[in-house]
Order: structure tokens, then sequence, then C-alpha cells
């Protein structure tokens, strides 16, 4: 039998594959290696890691607000400092956090999960690390140095435009936004084209793990949301740099016109976070549950209608403004239809559960946890699609309540896939004991922190509010609000001594450590750079589950040059055959050029000539060919390497 | 090949008889370009949907004391890149057969019509009689033509390189590289002339 | 009287759970109707997840079976019919808030970082009254109110008595509603604005309507020259003084509108939109020092003489 992952080599010939298979797919060594490589597990891992210390920054942000709100008229915090704190915490939560994060678990696994290789453009795929990466640091420079943003993660003008928020602040805004949705974007096209064109053999598209469904649906939402908030903020950009009136109701704009592209992004936003949880918790559910999850053709078709419904509610955003309320019925019947979905995709994970044998695993309990913070949230939701309720609560802390805990609800499967693919990213095994700390203190922490907060913005509490009088009688919920964030950083620190634990000296991991499903457990943990030996033919919806005598692999493939493996869409047939690039530093030169132009057009519009001719050379530098691969191409195509 | 495929026979799959020049959908290159085409044209849809929102805003279209754009330069344009499609399609019909040769010398035609078209870019911006900062009429008259003059650009950018390695260091990747091109050069033009309708003649009508 | 009491006397109620208006009325109680739904739901997943997880099972493993797909299905078929019942009620309670009424009394509220400017429009012109950060209304009567902004959106939310509204720049909004009893009545900038965001606050004053008319022709007359000789020199401070850039006082050679007219101040309950009560010691802290109060606010501080501001004190009180 052929091996597919190096720890079940047999063969002789296999174990010269192996290092064939290291020498070609391997990145170099030391600072060189890490600056050149394509390795889309090595970029999805940078991802994560920068995502995640993004995290903690954000929590950090919350823990100031929690801090400042505790008690009424309380001058730890002034309202600059504040308005720079939530602003930035919305933004890293959305920007810097949740979404790169989904996106950076799906570059990690779904081409793992597919048996492919690597992702379908490797070099695009390090360049949008590199954009992402400036991104934030450009956030955080500013925020570091009192140029934080500070008009809001949404950014409304006129308050954001030139009128009322000189300085820099805003356009610290408008740029993070650019370089965190040119990476978004190359994620999407990364996720779709991987998934579409290097699926093993066999693998059908009614065969995917559900997963990789969630993750497909989610980079199509991507592709045609975030160019609304691209182009809303290149709006507001050129607003302030160089006097278009988009927004100036006083020259024909108008500055309804924000709202309506900026919710038109940011309501499918927030599905781009949640479908990817969805995913994580159908491979959860079946991982520990041993069962495939009930119901997978509705599953699948209950993200794609998530998909849809997403686009048709932004305006639910805006019934507190003059949108006719005609339109508002409209908005409140699809804000309430999405529950259809949500419901159809809880009843199907039920029935597994119920039919399946649970492992009360710490991943597992993350799930359970999830279902009860997200019905929550969904419940709370329902509530404010009604025109009616909504402008009593809307812009109030039952808001922040409601968001939060359908957020949070996504962030419960993504610790329990922290716990789950751990080992698979690290090799190690987590402490499953600190993980049920930690589900304990986040599950307890985030439901004292959060439900008194829908009667904060019942008792007339507004959100964005840096104080409030003690007459409201609002302290003694901030004050419980406030301990609860104290369990919420509390759970985070657990989590943090189980890494730094499982990494110096937690249990090796075996290949697939919870007897899982689908093809990421077919390597080692964590994979070679090669991914797969031999890529798996596949035979069914749970390959590692199929009872087969003999597992049948593909063979052929070039081990001189990275050859891949091209499919067809719909059944996943070989079709052909292709050459990835070597390794390469022009990703970085790009990105650095992509980050001159878009850092200089904040001070001056010359920017754009500046950075453009920059950028060519970056291009240039990406698209010429090297002496060396480009004999290597020619003797690859004339069938000699 | 593919259809000796079978993975009921349980034997293993040998793929080193695929083939590794392909075109168009069957070509993962393809796919990348097609992404990027959709977000691009993504961001178009943006800028129509914000005209037309604007525009529904109290006042006329063009605002008073604003001049309705030219229709002479941009009509120019317009035609010369619907015409340099003709161009294109040779580009793409030599690539599929692979003859180097005539490939050489059709990118080299394509790269001068795009070359061209960049003046012309800057007269489409001219005629439109308004400046950007006058009013909002006038901004998003020019961030329309603006956003499609950003394609236009860095596709003569990509075309010069393309065409420099492809009399440099050509392999069989570039024949398929140029049929993409030419698909691209299709959506540019596909895309242009419904912009084209609505900036220049859309205040006369609206 | 309790202190709790007399901090309602500046501060206000501010709770959506407390109605004191018909919309308010019809909004609560849909909210109590949603959350006994939302309950029910939430325990019904949560005990079919614990049982899900927990009943004792079988050696043997089982399949799922039409049983499982009988059950899913109803339990989508139930979710479909809650969100029916909900739409229903929801638009229920839409009609009701949203019905216009007749021979409403109207009122303009502008907002402006950090406060809001109240006119009551009459005919003649000069009877129109112009206040801030205060409104009063007759109880029982519906009102009008038409929302502009002077700068950046704000929204208008008095929760006791309706739901709120944005005051968007560009755009004339409105909303209505009616006190039906008497009180001191909170509405808070819900529309984040800017650093006084979270201190810009309104009182709506609802009052038997006997008060309330006694109270508008108060309002338009224009301020009298104190006869008190303190509060004369203080008017003299006053005039000479930068409050004049921003303030006016009518009947007084101060006209500028840039910040909240002074002519009534001193019967006004609360300063700084609603930031502190409109006692003496308050209103010296707010003139000498505006930031400490309210950061960010547009008011400089002023270095007065004790005697000075003694005088200015007097004079401001005298605006009543």
């Amino acid at each position: 039998m052929r091996a597919v992952s190096p720890s079940e080599i047999t063969r002789a010939d296999d174990r010269e594959l192996h290092e064939t298979l290291e020498r070609v797919w391997g990145d170099r060594p030391g600072l060189v290696g890490w600056i050149t490589t394509t390795d889309h597990k090595r970029i999805a891992l940078r991802y994560i890691v920068t995502t995640f210390v993004f995290f903690l920054l954000g929590g950090l942000n919350a823990g100031l607000m929690r801090l400042q709100l505790s008690r009424p008229e309380n001058d730890f915090l002034g309202p600059d400092a504040y308005n720079q704190v939530f602003t930035v915490h919305g933004m890293t939560m959305m920007f810097l956090f949740a979404v790169p994060m989904m996106l950076a678990l799906g570059l990690y696994f779904v081409p793992l999960m597919v048996g492919a290789r690597n992702v379908a453009y490797p070099r695009l795929n390090a360049f949008g690390y590199w954009v992402f990466l400036i991104g934030c640091l450009l956030l955080y420079t500013g925020f570091l140095t009192n140029t934080g943003p500070d008009a809001g993660w949404f950014s409304y003008v006129p308050l954001a435009g030139p009128g009322f928020s000189p300085g820099k602040r805003s356009d610290i805004w408008a740029q993070t936004v650019t370089f965190t949705e040119v990476s978004g974007l190359i994620a999407a096209v990364e996720i779709i084209a991987t998934v579409f064109k290097h699926r093993a053999p066999g693998m059908s598209l009614n065969r995917m793990p559900l997963f990789v469904w969630a993750m497909l649906v989610t980079a199509f939402m991507t592709i045609y949301s975030m160019p609304w908030v691209a182009s809303a903020s290149l709006f507001l950009a050129s607003d302030r740099l160089v006097g278009t009136h988009f927004f100036n109701p006083a020259e024909g704009g108008d500055a309804l016109l924000w709202q309506h592209l900026f919710w038109f992004f940011g309501h499918p936003e927030v599905y781009i976070i949640f479908i990817p949880a969805t995913g994580l918790v159908s491979q959860l559910v079946s991982g520990f549950t041993r069962r495939p999850v009930y119901g997978y053709p509705v599953m699948v078709l209950a993200n794609i209608m998530q998909g849809f419904l997403a686009f048709g509610l932004w305006v639910h955003h805006m019934f507190a403004t003059t949108v006719p309320q005609l339109g508002s019925s409209f908005f409140t019947a699809t804000s309430a239809m999405i529950a259809i979905p949500a419901g159809i995709q809880i009843f199907c994970w039920l029935a597994t559960i119920w039919h399946g044998k649970p492992q009360f695993r710490a991943a597992f309990l993350f799930v359970l946890g999830f279902i009860v913070v997200f019905v929550t949230g969904g419940l709370s939701g329902v509530m404010i699609s009604s025109v009616p309720f909504d402008t009593q609560v809307h812009d109030s802390y039952f808001i922040v309540a409601h968001f939060h805990y359908v957020l949070l609800g996504a962030l419960f499967p993504f610790f329990g896939a922290v716990y789950y693919w751990f080992p698979k990213l690290t090799g190690r095994m987590l402490s499953e004991r600190l993980g049920y700390w930690h589900f304990g203190l986040f599950f307890v922490g985030v439901n004292v922190t959060f439900f008194p907060m829908h009667f904060l913005g019942l008792a007339g509490m507004p959100r964005r509010v840096y104080t409030y009088i003690a007459e409201t009688g609002w302290g003694n919920l901030n004050l419980l609000a406030s301990a609860g964030a104290v369990l919420i950083v509390g759970s985070v620190a657990v989590l943090l001594v189980n890494f730094f634990r499982a990494l110096r000296r937690g249990d090796r991991a075996p290949d697939n450590p919870w007897r899982a499903e689908t093809l990421e457990w077919a390597t080692a943990s964590p994979p070679p750079s090669y991914s797969f030996l031999h890529i798996p033919v596949v035979e069914g919806r749970s390959p590692l589950w199929e009872r087969s005598e003999r597992r049948p692999v593909v063979t052929g493939l070039s081990t001189e040059v990275r050859d891949t493996l091209v499919t067809t869409l719909v059944d996943a047939l070989p079709d052909s055959r292709h050459y990835d690039p070597r390794p390469s530093a022009a990703p970085l030169y790009a990105a650095l050029a992509l980050g001159i132009t878009f850092i200089t057009l904040i001070f001056t519009p010359w920017g754009l000539p500046i950075g453009g001719a920059v950028f060519f050379l970056g291009m240039v530098r990406w698209a010429w060919p090297t002496l060396r691969s480009y004999r290597e191409q020619l003797r690859y195509e004339e069938g000699k390497a | 090949m593919t259809a000796a495929f079978d993975p009921a026979d349980r034997a293993d799959l040998d793929v080193s008889g695929l083939p590794t020049t392909v075109f168009g959908p069957r070509d993962i290159m393809w796919w990348g370009v097609l992404g990027f085409m959709t977000i691009e044209g993504m961001t178009l849809v943006v800028a129509v949907a914000s005209y037309f929102y604007l525009w529904r805003q109290p006042g006329t279209w063009p605002p008073e004391h604003t001049l309705l754009p030219s229709l002479g330069w941009p009509t120019v344009h317009v035609v010369f890149l619907v015409a340099s499609n003709l161009v294109m399609m040779r580009v793409s019909r030599v690539a599929h057969r692979l003859d180097l040769a005539a490939l050489r010398r059709w990118m080299l035609v394509a790269t001068a019509c795009s070359i061209v078209m960049v003046p012309l870019r800057w007269l489409d911006f001219l005629a439109l009689n308004v400046r950007w900062d006058t009013n909002a009429y006038g901004s998003i008259a020019w961030l329309t033509v603006g956003l499609h003059g950003t394609l236009l650009v860095t596709n003569t950018a990509e075309m010069l390189v393309f065409t420099t390695i492809l009399h440099l260091r050509p392999t069989e990747r570039h024949f398929t590289d140029a049929a993409d091109s030419a698909f691209y050069w299709y959506y540019m033009t596909l895309v242009w002339v419904p912009l084209y309708v609505m900036v220049y003649w859309g205040p006369r009508f609206l | 009287m309790t202190t709790a009491l007399l901090a309602l006397q500046w501060s206000g109620r501010h709770s959506a759970l407390d109605p004191f208006g018909p919309q308010a009325g019809r909004v609560h109680s849909l909210w109590q109707f949603l959350w006994i739904v939302a309950a029910l739901v939430l325990l019904a997943v949560v005990v079919t997840l614990l049982l899900a997880t927990f009943r004792r099972r079988g050696e043997a493993p089982e399949e799922a079976g039409p049983r499982t797909r009988s059950a899913v299905a109803t339990a989508v078929a139930g979710t479909v019919a809650v969100l029916l019942v909900f739409l229903g009620v929801n638009f229920a309670t839409g009609r009701a808030v949203t019905l216009p009424p007749d021979d409403a009394l109207l009122l303009r509220i502008t907002g402006h970082q950090w406060w809001w400017e109240v006119t009551y429009p009459a005919r003649p012109p000069g009877n129109q009254v112009t206040t801030a950060n205060e409104i009063h209304v007759p109880v029982g009567v519906p009102v009008v109110a038409e929302l502009q902004s002077s700068d950046v959106i704000h929204s208008f939310w008095p929760a006791n008595l309706v739901g709120k509204r944005d005051l968007i720049p560009g755009e004339t909004a409105s909303i209505w509603f009616r006190a039906d009893s008497a009180g001191v009545y909170r509405a808070q900038c819900a529309e984040f604005c800017g650093h006084g965001h979270a201190k810009m606050a309104l009182l709506v004053i609802a009052e038997p309507h006997e008060s309330f008319d006694a109270w508008l022709v108060r309002q338009r007359d224009s301020a009298r020259t104190p006869a008190d000789s303190l509060a004369r020199r203080g008017q003299e401070v006053f005039l000479a003084s930068s409050c004049v850039m921003c303030h006016s006082v009518r009947g007084t050679p101060a006209g500028s509108r840039i910040g909240p007219d002074l002519t009534h101040l001193a019967s006004r309950r609360s300063l700084a939109a609603g930031s502190i009560p409109n006692t003496r010691g308050h209103l010296a802290g707010w003139i000498l020092d505006p930031q400490r109060i309210k950061p960010g606010a547009r008011m400089p501080a002023n270095a007065l003489s004790p005697p000075d501001l003694e005088a200015l004190l007097a004079y401001l009180e005298s605006l009543r």
C-alpha cells in the first residue's frame, strides 16, 4: 500500500519519494526561507498567529472599556482616548481578527481537506499576507501614536469626513480597511480556485467536507461584499484628500449613501465570520460524535441560503434613519427569514449528536456552548428585525449584547477548532483539563458580561458613550458586565498557558488523534511541506472512515518540480497538470510597494503616481522569470521534469 | 485519460500523461483572472449604484451651472476600444494554435493599442467638462472614468512586461496567458460600453 | 422628597421598560411577547441539546432514520410558524405606532455638537420660542418634532415615550410622541457624534396644559434688565466677555446663535446638555472650566476674577 502520510512509510521507494519531495517543496533554511516561502501552511499559520495577537490586543481594548464603564463618571479614560479605544477594538476584532482568522483557517485547512499540495496561487497568497500585516501595523502605529481612528469601526460620515475629523485618524481607518480588504479578497480568490480546481480525484462537489463548503460560500460572499467597503473607503479618502463631494449634502452628495455602501458590506461581513463557524461546528460535531453530520445536502443549502439572504438585509442597520417604511417591512421579513437556515443547521447538529456517541473533549464542550450562546444571539436578532422594537433598542447596549452573543457565538467554534486542530498545526496535544477550565470560564464570562447589556440597552444606555451619570442607574449592571469581562480575560489566560505548556511539553500528536473523517488527518502532524506523499483518491464523503482494502492514490506527478494536479470542477476528474513557481521574495517587495502607495496616499495625492511606479517595479520583479526557473519550466513543458 | 479514470477499480491513478498546457476554464490561472474581473466588476457596480443614488438626490442632473459632458473623444475612444477586440481575437487564435512567431507579432500590436488608450483616457476626463471637486456629480463621474482608467493603465503595464518576456524567455505557459489577456480585454470592453453610455449620455437623458 | 426623586427633577426617567406614551407602551408589550417566546425557544433548544448529549445509549450504533427526518422537519416547520406569528405581531405594532396624529403641537429640534437647539414655531415669527436641551410638552397632546442637524448625525431618543429617530444633515426627519402623564423624561443622543456624545442629553418635561401654556408665554419674553445692582454688573461682565461670541440673550446686544440661547437659562433644569444639575455651584464650575465637565465641548475656559464671577452668576440666575 502506498503511503499518504510520511508516518505510514513502509516501502523504500516511498522513503526516497519523501526525501525528493522535501527537497522540491521545502523552503530554504533560515530567514531567506521565512521571507520567500509560498507554502500555504506556513503562510496561513502566520495569518493565524498574527490575527491571534491582534485578538489579544483587541481584547485589551475591550478590557480598557469595561474598566472605564465599571462605574458612573469614571475618569480613567476621557472621550478622546475612549473613542479611539472602542473604534480600534471594533476594527481589530472585525478586520484584523475574526474575518482574517476564518479565512486563515480556510487557507490552512481547505487545501489539506481537499487533498491539494498548495493553494492555487501560492505567491499571491504570500502577497496577501504581507499586505495584511502592513495594514495591521498601520492601524496600531496610528493607535499608539494617538492617531487611532476615532469615528467608530463603521466610520459614519459626516463625522469621519473632512469637516469633522481633521488630522489623519480617519485616513488611517480608510487605508487599514483597504489593506485588509485587499488581503481578504486575495484569500477568497485562493479558496475558490483551490476548491474548484485542486480537489483530489474523486472528491466531487457533493463529497466536499462541510467546512470546505462553508469556506466556499464565505469566499463568494467576500468577493461580492468587500468591494463595497473598499469603494466606500475610497470615496471617503478622496472626500478628505482631494475635495470630492460624495457625502457632502451641500454639493449634491449624501450622508446616507455611506450607510448604504457600508452596510451592504457590513452585514454580509457578519456572515463571513458566522458561516465558516458553522463549518467548524460541523467538523467538530462529526469529529466528536463519530458520525457524519446529519442532512448533508440541506446543510450545504443552508449555507448557500444564508449567503444569499445576507445581502438582502443591510437596511435593518438603518431603521432609525429616514429610509421609507415600506422598504423597512421587506428588510424585517428577510432579517427574520435568516433564522430558517440557521434553525435547519441547529436541528441537524442536534440530530447528529442525538445519534452519535459524544466524546466529552474540550472541543466538544465548545460546540455545546456555541449552540446555547448562538441561539440566544439569534433570538435577539429576530427581535431587532422588528422596526418598532428596533427603534427603541437601536444603537443601545441591547445591540451590543446581541452582536456579541452572535460574534462570540462564532468564537466558541473557533476555540473548539483550536483544540481540534492545534495537534495538526503543531504536532502537540493541548491539555484537556486546562481546556475544561478555559471553556467554563469563557462560557460563564460571556454570559455574565453580555447578558446584562440587554437590560442596560432597554434601560436607555446608548452605545459608544465613554461615561454616564450616576442618576441613570446603569452603574450596577455595568459593574456586573465588567466583572464578567474579568472571567473572559481569565479564560484567555488559561488558553495561553495551555499553548505554552503544550508547545514545551505537550504529548506528541499522532496523524489522527480524534479518528476524524477528513483528509487533513491523513497526513503527519504537523504536515510535511508537500502535505501528502501521494495524493489520495477519494471515494466518499468521509475518506478516512471508508473501509477499503486498498486505498488508491495518485501517481505520476513530477518529483523534480512543484507539479500540481488540476481536476474538473464538478466531478474532480483529473484534467491537467500545473507547474507551481518556486518560492520568491517578490510578493514581499510587491506588498511593500503597495504599502508605500497607500500610506503615501494618506498625506498626498502624489502617492498614486509615486506608488504606482514603485508597484510597477514590484510587479516586474514578480513576473520576470529567473534563468533557473525559466529552464525548469521549459523542461517541465517538454515532459522531462 | 479522464475517461479511463474510475476510482472503483482501486488501481493507483497515473496522471503523468495529462497535458500541461490547457486553455480557458480548464486552466487554473483562468480562474484567477475571472476572480479579479469579478472583484473589479463589483467596484464598478458600486460606482454605478452610487451614480444613480446621487442622481436621485434633490436637484438637477447635472447640477445647475455644470456643462454636459462632450461626446467627441470619448466616442472615438469607445469605438477604438471595441475595434481593438479584433486584434485580441487574433491574439487568442494564434495563442490557441501555439504559434509563437505570430503571437509575438500580434502582442506587439495589442500592446500598441493599449498604449494609445492611455492618452485617450485623459481626453475622456477632460470631456467630462466638470472638475471632481465641483460637486457630487463631478466626483462620481471622475471616479467612474478613473476606476476603469486604472484597469486600462495596469493592463497596459502588464502587457508591456508580458510582451517583453514573450520575446526574451517564452514558454508554453505564455500561450495560455495570452489567451487570458484577450479574455480580460473583452471584459474591459464589455464593462466600458455601459459605463460610457451612463457617464456621457446619461446626463442628457436622466 | 428623597434624593432619588430630586435627581429625577434634573436627570429625568430614561427607560424603554417604563413607558409613559402610547408608542413606548405598544413596543413594551411587543418586548414582553418577544422575550417570553424567545425564552421558550431557548429552553426547548437547551433541553433537546442536553437530552441529545446525555441520553442513555445502547452499544450498537444507531442510524438516523425516518423519525429523525420527521423530527427535524417538524422543528423547521415550527421555526417558520413562530417567525410568521412574529411578523404578524410586529406589523400590527408597526401600524399602531406610526399612525400620524391630527392637530399635533409642532416643534423643531436641531442637533449640534453637542447640544440640542429647540424651537417652537409660531405666528407671528416674533412669538417663536427658542431654547436648548429641554422641551416642554403638554400632557396628553400629540407632539410632532421635526429633526435636523447642523453638523453630524445625532439621534433623538426619549425612551419612555417613543423609539429613536436620527437627525441627519441635509435631511429633515420627523417623529411624533405623546406623554400620557406629567414627568421629566430624558432623551440621550443615540448616534455616535464625537467627543461629547456621552454628554448630549435633552429633557422632555411633560406638564399639565395650563403650566405648559404659562411656560410658553414666559419663554416668548425677552430678558429684562436686572433690577439688582450685582446682576446688572454681571450683565456688563457678560456683554464684555467672550460669552457673546456664541450665546444670545434676547433683549441685549448678545445675538450669536453658535451656542445655546441663554435668554431663560435659569428656568432650565440642567446644564451642559443634561450633564449636571442647574445649580449655582455647577454653573460656576461650568463657566470656569467646561472641559473638566464635558471634555471636547466647544465652550472655552473663562478666567474670571471672583467678583466678576459672582456678578455673572447673579446675572445668569436672573434669566428666568
